[in-house]
Order: structure tokens, then C-alpha cells, then sequence
């Protein structure tokens, strides 16, 4: 969810702002996962237009002696393309998912450079990559406690959940009953019932 | 005795989600042409292999190194010095396939066990006991094409370990002989390593319809919905005889031969392999944890559980094979 917030606010910045956020998420990789970048140095110089088909905007990855990431346009010129919804293509990038398998339910699809798309997946599937734990350094003070917030996710999540519905659920009450006033010419009686469930 | 799990791993991640998931052995390969899996950014360097046998001795687990392709007239040196480095770095054995490699190891390193690799087709009694005398080969792992009446036989009349594939990719070809890859790109799974090697193959969408290509040749058009299989030409569609394009060789299915462990084990068979060192490491993890909890139930109370791996595997299908084949 936090990635996608993340890709729609991209998609309104410009290169200004983004690139040098980029620049600096694909160091702190680097040095926290050597062998899939020195994998990534030792491969010809190409792009992957990696794009995540439920968000407004792409990322180009260059490959070769310098990797670098910058967000880009969804036709934005590549040698090679992976294309699958964003959940998916985390999960991969995080190695919770097999490519192949979502290659062959054709949630994932590829095009141009096969060999480059193999060799860029095998590299990072090489790495325990946790993106959450890997850039926490980049929110000083707080590294500590992402790891332990990602753990909790659920839980939290779950009682958020829970909190929302307890305080919407008057307010709810209250729409509908302000809904069926304004539909209604006569004036309505009040509403006893409860909340709808949310 | 309880069946040998032996578990795949293209990376060292992908290795220690194998024997973290359970795998008694790992089989893997180094990076180069002298393994049938050399597949861009897969396998393992010498560092990392050193490093892998150290993580699996830890967890009193085995390492197995595949050096399984054939062997270039001329250029012995990278065949010759993978075996060295297997032995140096502790390698549990090599799986080898070349008749000239068995006897280097065989003379070179008389104490590193030596497997039988698919790649060699040894898929008779005579085939395997040659190899047995000749270079004292203590496994073999057999061809899937064989069926369980024949692997009885075969393990009676050797007395050698034998290992069979129970999950994964299929390949009803003559292994290590196969050249239709090779036909349609140059380059050959038994002396490069590479079937349908990625930089001959290209994905093209039309419309809905995923198209793919291996060299010069279209090897399939997958419809809107239908599973999409790998990009070999055994697994390809083809129109033969005037007839709409089919399956020919074999369709994009996947083994699993999880229920045949009783008949497995009455066979006489050692160790049970699962197929994959392409795949990743949560395909692994998922596969191998699912086999290690089954076999465990198995050899407690002689059951075998219901799976479902169906989401992971190729064609979303699965088949026993040959094993239980009816056909000839």
C-alpha cells in the first residue's frame, strides 16, 4: 500500500525530486546485497522498463557498469520488459514469490531481451532482499523500529481496522439518516438503527 | 530405510531455503558451461560453493555439484578443474555424465563419490552396472522415463543407489541426447549447458495471446486465459499432417510423483529428486517443505498426504509420468 502511495506521488514529481531518492535507495541496496549488484555491473549495458500495471507510472532500471533507477514512462524506450501488478512484482523483488510461477499464470508477462530479464531475476533472487529492513538506514533514528513495525503490520492493521469501524460507525448512522432526509421530500423520522457495518 | 530428499538450488539463497526447508541434499552447479543449468546469473562460484557445503555440513546436510555436460574435444581444463574444486571445497559427490570425466574423478579423487547424472541416460541394467564396474559409481539417477516395474528391476539387478525424479519438469527425450534445442539456436544443453537458452527466446503479447519464440522458430501461441509452459521446443505446438497445431512431444505439465512413494519404496528406490534449479527460492522453499512434511508422515505411518501444489507448477498441472505410464 505504502509503495503505491509512493508511485502516485512519483508520478507528480519530476526527475529533480525523484532521482536523487532513487540514487540513493540503489546505493543502500548495493551495499547490502554486493554479489546481485556485482552481478548487475558485470552484465552489457541495457534498460528494463519495469512496470507495475496498477500504478500510473514505471521504473527504467539500467543495468551494466553503473546501475541506476529512475521512475519513468509506462512506453518509455527499453531493452527489456517486466510488467505485473505491484504486490507482485514486490513479492519478487523480495523473493516471497517465483517468477516462473507467476510467468506461467500469466500474471507476470516479459518482452524484448529474455536473457536480461533471466539474469537480473536470478541475480536479486540470489539476495534475502527485505526492502523494509534494507532502507531502514534511510529514516535514521527509526531503523530500529521498521523491522519491528513490519512484524506488527498485521496486528496494527488489524485493530486500525477495528478503530475505524467503532468511529464510523455512528457517523455512518448519521449519513444515512442525513442521506434518506435530503431523498425524501416529506421530512423522515429519525433513525434508531445502527451504523452499517464497514 | 527412509528416502533421501535431494533438493535444487540455482543460488545460495536458493540452497539454504533448501535445507532450511528440510532437503537432506542440495545439488547445484558452478557458474559455467560444465553444468546442464547455465542459465544467466544462476550458479554458484567457488567462494559461494565453499561457502554452501560449510552452511549444509553445519545442519549435517550433503552437497551435491552437477558437472554433467559433455566435456569439449580439446578444452578438458574447465570440466577437469570443476571436479578438482568440488573435491577441494567438500562436495558430498559429483554428478557427472561424461565417460572421460568418470574416469578423471574416478582416478584423480578415488574417495569422492560419484553420481550418475540423468544426462547420461542410463536407463538399463547394463547401462549402469558398466558404470558401476568401470569407474565405481555408487548412484544413478534415472531417466523419467521409465516405469516403476522397470525401476524395480533395474535396482534388484545393480545393487547401485538410485535416485528418481518425483517433482518438477518433465523430459520424455533421451537425455543427453536431445539436439532439438540445439536445432533451432547453435548452442546445446549437452555441451553448453543451455536448453532453450534466454538469449534465444523472446515473449511477443498479441492482443491477448502470448507468442513465444525460440531462434527463428514460433513454438507456441498461448490463448487469453491458458497457462504458459517454457519456451522448449518439446513443449511446443505443432501442426503435423494437415491436423490443428498440438502438443506433439508433451504438453506443459508438471511431475509429481508424491503418490507413488509406497510403490517408490518397494521398488527399491534410495533418494527421491526434486527438479528446479532454475526456479527460485520461493518455489523452493514451498516445494521442498510440502515433500519434507510428506515424507515424514509417510515414514511414520505409511500414509502419503494429499498435496496441492498446483499454483507453482508449470501448465498448472500435474501427471506421474511415466512411472505409471500405460502407453508404449
Amino acid at each position: 500500500m505504502l509503495a503505491g502511495v509512493a508511485l502516485r506521488a512519483a508520478a507528480r514529481l519530476g526527475d529533480g525530486v525523484t532521482a536523487p531518492v532513487l540514487d540513493r535507495v540503489l546505493r543502500t541496496l548495493a551495499s547490502r546485497h554486493r554479489r546481485a549488484f556485482e552481478a548487475m555491473a558485470e552484465m552489457r549495458e541495457a534498460a528494463v522498463l519495469i512496470d507495475p500495471v496498477d500504478q500510473p507510472v514505471a521504473f527504467l532500471l539500467s543495468v551494466g557498469p553503473q546501475p541506476r533507477l529512475r521512475v519513468a514512462a509506462k512506453d518509455a524506450p527499453a531493452d527489456a520488459g517486466i510488467r505485473g501488478p505491484l504486490v507482485n512484482l514486490m513479492d519478487l523483488l523480495e523473493g516471497r514469490i517465483d517468477g516462473d510461477a507467476l510467468f506461467f499464470r500469466r500474471t507476470l508477462s516479459i518482452e524484448g531481451d529474455t536473457a536480461l530479464v533471466v539474469g537480473l531475476r536470478n541475480a536479486l533472487d540470489g539476495e534475502d532482499i527485505d526492502l523494509v529492513a534494507d532502507l531502514a538506514g534511510l529514516a535514521g533514528p527509526f531503523r530500529l523500529a521498521v523491522p519491528r513495525l513490519r512484524r506488527e503490520a498485521a496486528r496494527l492493521t488489524g485493530m486500525l481496522e477495528g478503530a475505524r469501524a467503532l468511529l464510523l460507525a455512528p457517523v455512518m448512522g448519521r449519513l444515512d439518516a442525513l442521506e434518506r432526509r435530503i431523498a425524501t421530500p416529506a421530512p423522515a423520522p429519525r433513525s434508531s438503527r445502527p451504523g452499517r457495518e464497514i | 530405510m527412509a528416502f533421501e530428499l535431494i533438493c535444487p538450488a540455482g543460488t545460495p539463497a536458493a540452497l539454504r531455503a533448501a535445507v532450511d526447508a528440510g532437503a537432506d541434499a542440495v545439488y547445484c552447479g558452478f557458474r559455467d558451461e560444465t553444468n546442464a543449468r547455465n542459465f544467466p546469473g544462476l550458479n554458484f562460484s567457488r567462494e559461494e560453493l565453499g561457502e554452501a557445503v560449510r552452511y549444509a555440513h553445519a545442519r549435517d546436510r550433503k552437497v551435491f555439484v552437477a558437472i554433467n555436460t559433455y566435456p569439449t574435444a580439446g578444452n578438458l581444463a574447465p570440466w577437469h578443474k570443476a571436479v578438482d574444486d568440488a573435491a577441494r571445497l567438500g562436495a558430498d559427490a559429483v554428478i557427472l555424465a561424461d565417460l572421460g570425466l568418470l574416469d578423471y574423478a574416478a582416478r584423480k579423487h578415488p574417495s569422492l563419490r560419484l553420481h550418475l547424472s540423468v544426462q547420461a541416460s542410463a536407463a538399463n541394467a547394463e547401462a549402469v552396472t558398466l558404470f558401476r564396474d568401470a569407474f565405481g559409481v555408487q548412484r544413478v539417477v534415472l531417466p523419467r522415463v521409465l516405469t516403476v516395474a522397470d525401476i524395480k528391476g533395474l535396482t534388484a539387478e545393480t545393487g547401485v543407489e538410485v535416485e528418481v525424479f518425483v517433482f518438477g519438469g518433465l523430459c520424455p527425450m533421451a537425455e543427453g541426447r536431445c539436439s532439438l534445442s540445439s536445432y533451432a539456436t547453435g548452442l546445446s544443453p549437452n555441451k553448453q549447458g543451455v536448453c532453450s537458452p534466454a538469449s534465444h527466446v523472446r515473449y511477443e503479447p498479441r492482443g491477448n495471446e502470448l507468442i513465444s519464440r525460440l531462434g527463428d522458430f514460433t513454438i507456441n501461441v498461448f490463448g487469453a486465459d491458458e497457462p504458459a509452459g517454457y519456451p522448449t521446443l518439446c513443449k511446443g505446438r505443432f501442426a503435423a499432417q494437415g491436423a490443428d497445431a498440438g502438443y506433439l512431444f508433451e504438453e506443459p505439465t508438471s511431475l509429481n510423483a508424491l503418490q507413488l512413494l509406497p510403490e517408490l519404496k518397494k521398488a527399491g528406490v534410495h533418494a527421491l529428486k526434486i527438479e528446479g534449479r532454475q526456479r527460485g527460492k520461493a518455489y523452493i522453499a514451498s516445494v521442498v517443505q510440502t515433500y519434507r512434511k510428506a515424507l515424514d508422515a509417510f515414514e511414520r505411518n505409511g500414509k502419503v498426504p494429499n498435496v496441492d501444489l498446483d499454483a507453482v507448477v508449470e501448465g498448472a498441472r500435474e501427471t506421474a509420468g511415466a512411472y505409471q505410464k500405460s502407453w508404449r
